[in-house]
């Protein structure tokens, strides 16, 4: 792809240097440089977590960073909120939409304008848009209402917005992730046009390599709030990009394998699951799982992971296949079935699904065990049982927390972990699924939780590891099942999976393949 | 705001002590009687005096310390009746509807069982313990009609509960107008009267209903602490994905929080035209008291979803309320002044509220940005 290459080694017209941004428990960036040219498409390439959005959102004035600075066009710039970043014609297209759907389309173009305060008139900001329609060749129908739109219909018209605002930078955010594959070309080709023949320049936050190579002229890839690689499209290839995403910091441990040795506990045959759009995002999986087995499923984020997750702890419906647990059909069980039959589930999403932030640690704990009779005698909560458990769980997992009856929102990300994976953990599971569980931890935290994990395998739990960090796999796992699209590329004996398979299995390269597209 | 380098922000307080947020109420209400002020001023009442006479009535008058009483029971059930879905996340605006409902339900008992004459079929004692029953029946059924829809189909709660409240008001002006079939004797758009023996019970002059409101508050801060049943419902009104990742069902519980909801506001339907004294029918004005029972909301809210710290308030409200209107007789204040004050109390209880939980902070704008003109901060 060709391009900026011929401006290249000018000023760059957006940067920022040095900037760090620190979160409770997590630093979400550390002292990066980052810099994209006039008129380029820029990928912004990285796992979930690794600092690619909270750099766009300082971008885009939504997040302040705590150290470091941006320049625009070389001057220093300093953006107290969105409304600046748009001021110095910077757009941004979320992930998730936020227009109005029940206007039409012209009155969410509008809407927001800095000009359009007092007055609204209409039929000039219509003649204003279908201008800008014309120059940028989009054909939309402005009276339409946005609720009739499809996904990618209503994309366009946040960047248009954004361009009817005066954007010249634009970033998108994730823009595929909701994206039907036509719909996915179509932005694509649009975007290119927009590079080539409008000036504009773009950046494309993303974690999807396809997308990247497509689409693209230079990319920069996140690692663990760090810029790890800054290459020319041209000059990459899938495989190069997935080791830089997953890294390869850590020496592998190996740990001992005790593959074969316990009996068949969990049969998942075919299983499939639209994701919430309504898109296939588990294509037919199948897989066995002895107690006292690591099976990891390595992947980049998207590739129907989360739904693998949630289908196998019953929070999500099949929708074909069978999932057997000793023999016993549970494809159709609630959670609390699921619960009480020995599943243990830790989910990716601590705050927003595997704890309660108003909620004290002792109610926290509660989660996992409100229909436990030993806990709940006669339905009634009994606090002092609740409460040594949860100090136990404490002390066990060392979790660090002033009391048992503060609130879960004062504990740092990694203590919340510890205390998820203990209240998952003393339930003693016979199958646990483990979906990122050490993700934005710190060393420590994380070399305790794989440990947790270790040692409940050792203890007999047959053990599903979801991650997108493949030290992680290959140092926990007794066999490496790599995903894409919604599907297990292989299943692979620890013994074959080294580092170079797995990543370009997770890239979408099938066994005595080459390349998938 | 912004002012010249500096900007007002408004920003979270790290937790302080309960006892700050019992101290933010109190100033609340004192806030709340000096913005009233205005409103005596401008009519040229003696402020202390007209004040004098809102708590005295409210409080220390025989009658009005009656009326305070009755009107408390109303609020309180009414409030439990907003408190219990929102402790579930859910928000039940069908409070008049419910409290029709049960009003309706009340009067029917005797209707059906043609004991509206002064020698009734069945003992006394049964027919008011069947029309307390078939309140708590009727609020809960029309409660749960809202619950179910919310439960099975995801419709929202809000929109439902609302509309029910335009059904019941009609249905009741139905029943009680001239040839409806609970049309009462003189044909004044009123129900007929309740015969002496169904009058409810009395306990120093305040209806038995005291007990069941003043019962329920202990009882429901219990369910909510203690059982397993009350932790579900918190889980789910809290974070529902958690809730449902813990094993919790949604669907019964949002159906169980509807029903129990609406039986307390057709208990404070029973309570109001059934039970209270010099009352027994459903007067033509019953819209009033429809009205009143979305101060069950505000109390709700006010006592954070704890039916014990609901008390208070409610009786504040109701003694307000009644002592504003005596004194707008008694002194010739402007119509409404007892709205306003309520209002006024909403107002300066929800900014205390703010307050207790976020802090104004001045900060220094930094230097930078010169092209960009002074606006509103979002954040």
């Amino acid at each position: 792809m060709t391009g900026p290459t011929d401006r290249a080694g000018t000023e760059p017209i957006l940067a920022a240097r040095g900037v760090s941004k620190r979160f409770p428990g997590v630093v979400a960036l550390d002292r990066v440089d980052f810099d994209v040219q006039a008129g380029e498409v820029h990928a912004v390439l990285g796992q979930n977590g690794a600092g690619k959005t909270t750099l766009m959102n300082i971008l885009f004035g939504l997040v302040q960073p705590d150290a470091g600075a941006l320049y625009l066009r070389g001057v220093r710039v300093h953006f107290r909120s969105p409304h600046d970043a748009i001021a110095r014609g910077i757009g941004m297209v979320h992930q998730t939409r936020r227009l109005v759907p029940a206007h039409t389309v012209l009155e969410n173009i509008v809407l927001g304008h800095p000009r359009i305060r007092g007055v609204l008139n209409l039929r000039a900001a219509r003649a204003e848009v279908e201008a800008l329609c014309r120059r940028y060749g989009f054909a939309v129908d402005l009276g339409a209402r946005v609720w009739q739109l499809s996904e990618g219909e209503r994309q366009w018209v946040e960047i248009l917005k954004a361009l009817y605002g005066g954007a010249r930078i634009l970033i998108l955010d994730e823009p595929t992730s909701v994206l039907t594959p036509p719909e996915v070309k179509t932005l694509l080709a649009g975007l290119q046009e927009l590079v080539r023949d409008q000036g504009v320049t773009v950046l494309l936050v993303t974690h999807k390599l396809p997308i990247v190579m497509a689409a693209s002229h230079r990319v920069t890839v996140f690692r663990s709030g760090k810029v790890v690689a800054r290459l020319q499209t041209e000059e990459a290839t899938e495989e190069a990009l997935v080791q830089h995403m997953i890294g390869r910091d850590v020496a592998f441990r190996t740990v001992e394998r005790s593959a074969g040795t316990g009996h068949p506990l969990l049969h998942v045959e075919h299983l499939s699951a639209f994701n919430d759009r309504g898109l296939l995002a588990l294509r037919g999986v199948s897989f066995a799982l002895r107690a006292g087995e690591v099976l990891g499923v390595a992947g980049v984020s998207g590739n129907g992971q989360e739904e693998l997750a949630q289908v196998l702890a019953g929070l999500r419906p099949a929708s074909a296949g069978r999932v057997h647990l000793d023999g016993r059909d549970v494809t159709h069980l609630s959670p609390l079935e699921r619960w009480r039959m020995g599943v243990g589930y830790i989910p990716a999403e601590r705050t927003e699904v595997a704890s309660i932030a108003a909620f004290s640690l002792v109610e926290n704990t509660a989660l996992t065990y409100h229909f436990d009779p030993v806990y709940t005698p006669r339905g009634l909560l009994d606090d002092v049982r609740l409460s040594r458990l949860t100090q136990h769980i404490l002390a066990t997992y060392n979790v660090v927390a002033p009391h048992h009856y503060v609130r879960a929102r004062h504990l740092s990300g990694g203590n919340l972990q510890k205390l998820i994976l203990g209240r998952v953990l003393s339930r003693r599971p016979r199958f646990l699924i483990a979906h990122l569980p050490t993700q934005g931890l710190d060393v420590e935290a994380t070399a305790f939780v794989r440990a947790k994990l270790l040692e409940a395998r050792a203890e007999g739990a047959a053990v599903l590891l979801i991650s997108e960090d493949l030290d992680e796999i290959l140092s926990l796992s007794d066999r490496v099942a790599p995903i894409y699209e919604g599907r297990f590329v292989a299943v692979l004996p620890r013994e074959q999976a080294d580092a170079e398979t797995v990543g370009s299995m997770m890239a979408g390269s099938r066994p005595q393949e080459t390349r998938l597209r | 705001m912004r002012l010249g380098r500096h900007e007002l922000i408004l920003e979270p307080r790290p937790a302080l002590p309960a006892v700050y947020a019992v101290l933010g109420a109190v100033a609340a209400i004192l806030l709340a009687l000096v913005l009233a002020s205005v409103l005596f001023l401008s009519a040229d009442a003696p402020i202390f005096a007209a004040y004098r006479t809102v708590f005295s009535y409210a409080f220390f008058n025989p009658h009005g310390i009656l009326a305070t009483a009755h009107r408390s029971i109303y609020l309180l059930l009414c409030t439990y009746a907003f408190l219990v879905p929102l402790r579930a996340g859910l928000w039940n605006i069908g409070l008049p509807g419910q409290v029709y409902a049960g009003a309706l339900a009340a009067f029917a008992v005797p209707f059906a069982l043609r004991a509206t004459g002064s020698a009734p079929a069945l003992p006394a004692g049964v027919l008011v313990a069947l029309m307390v029953a078939a309140a708590a029946a009727a609020g809960a059924a029309v409660g749960g009609f809202a619950g179910a829809l919310r439960a099975r189909l995801q419709v929202n709660e809000i929109l439902v509960t609302m509309m029910l409240n335009s059904i019941l008001v009609w249905l009741v002006a139905y029943m009680i107008k001239e040839g409806g079939p609970f049309m009462g004797a003189t044909a004044e758009g009123e129900s007929f009267t309740l015969p002496q023996p169904l009058y409810a019970p009395l306990l120093r002059g305040v209806p038995f209903t005291a007990l069941l409101a003043l019962g329920a508050a202990v009882f429901l801060d219990v369910l909510f602490a203690k059982t397993a049943l009350g932790y579900r419902i918190r889980a789910l009104g809290e974070n529902p994905a958690a809730a449902r990742y813990g094993g919790i069902i949604p669907v019964a519980l949002s159906l169980f929080v509807f029903l129990l909801g609406g039986a307390f506001a057709g208990l404070a339907g029973y309570h109001y035209f059934a039970a209270v004294p010099g009352v027994y029918k459903i007067p033509g004005n019953y819209g009033y008291y429809g009205d009143l029972g979305f101060y069950g909301i505000i109390s709700a809210l006010i006592a954070r979803g704890s039916s014990l710290a609901a008390v208070p308030i409610a009786v504040l409200f109701a003694g307000l309320s009644l002592g504003a209107r005596f004194a707008q007789g008694a002194l010739r204040l402007p119509f409404g002044v007892d709205y306003a004050l309520l209002g006024l109390l909403m107002m300066t209880f929800i900014a205390s509220h703010v307050l207790y939980q976020f802090r104004l902070t001045w900060r220094r704008v930094a230097a930078e940005a010169p092209a960009v003109q002074a606006e509103i901060s979002r954040e």
